[in-house]
């Protein structure tokens, strides 16, 4: 695998990390399953870890390890202008994770929003 | 505090002002702390290298305090609300990059941190905090 490919997997590991890891900080900070739409939400309340509010944090801050580990090393193979604008997309994950998982209203203008972000990061490591 | 048609609780605006500084810390510390890796290094190098690197501690401090305060953040308001308003960390890091570490502003950069409020300024549209029951297909904000 060369140094770029390998780059940039570790880069989609690292969106990815992070945006599960935000998913589940919010589930923990919101006292647990209820904060998940259905069916997720019976889902995780029918064990007594996935009912626990501290379960959720604790897979929170796994998952941003896991995304720490991915980022750090994805910079040993990437230059931070590819890396930083890649690093962006894990605002489109999260909004899709909010929508999907949380039920939120993640709506036309919020993903006006989280598109200009996208942009912006972009033009910024021109 | 008002931002256009939403009432954002002024926890969720401290928590989010404290959420930028501290990710800006990390950021650039980060930044400090994994500039001089060499290339192409092995997983044990890298992790060798970062841990001898007084900046990644300062990274990872400022990181535990995050945590601990976006915990509090998420607790009132949507994460697909709150999350995206870390992207002003962008400005704030390209600002001292620029400032202190005598980092280059290009025009390009000025056009995307400009995009980049453009797009924050359209999440601040949106109700900070989901209402009326959980589920997919609730009402859009």
């Amino acid at each position: 695998m060369t140094t770029k490919l390998a780059g940039l997997t570790l880069m989609i590991g690292a969106v990815t990390g992070e945006s599960f890891a935000q998913m589940f900080l919010k589930v923990g900070a919101a006292g647990g399953p209820r904060a998940l739409s259905s069916p997720f939400r019976e889902l995780a309340a029918r064990s007594r870890a996935g009912s626990s509010p501290a379960t959720w944090v604790g897979l929170g801050v796994l998952f941003y390890g896991l995304e720490i580990l991915a980022y750090t090393l994805a910079l040993s193979c990437l230059d931070v202008s590819v890396a930083f604008p890649l690093g962006s997309l894990c605002f489109v994950g999260v909004a899709i994770l909010s929508k999907f998982f949380l039920g939120e209203a993640v709506g036309t203008i919020r993903w006006l929003g989280v598109g200009c972000i996208v942009a912006g990061a972009v033009f910024v490591t021109l | 505090m008002k931002l256009g048609r939403t009432n954002v609780p002024a926890s969720v605006v401290v928590g989010l002002v404290v959420a930028i500084i501290l990710d800006t810390v990390v950021q650039i510390a980060w930044k400090r702390g994994v500039s001089g890796l060499p290339p192409g290094s092995s997983v044990s190098a890298t992790a060798r290298g970062a841990l001898a690197n007084r900046y990644f501690y300062v990274a990872m401090l400022a990181f535990s305090a995050q945590l601990v305060n976006w915990l509090r953040v998420l607790a009132r308001a949507d994460l697909s609300f709150a999350q995206p308003f870390t992207a002003l960390s962008y400005i704030t890091v390209l600002t001292l990059s620029s400032r202190f570490l005598h980092e280059n502003l290009s025009p390009s950069k000025v056009v995307g941190v400009g995009i980049i409020l453009l797009g924050v300024y359209f999440i601040s549209r949106t109700s900070s905090l989901t209402t009326g029951g959980i589920g997919i297909g609730r009402s859009d904000s």
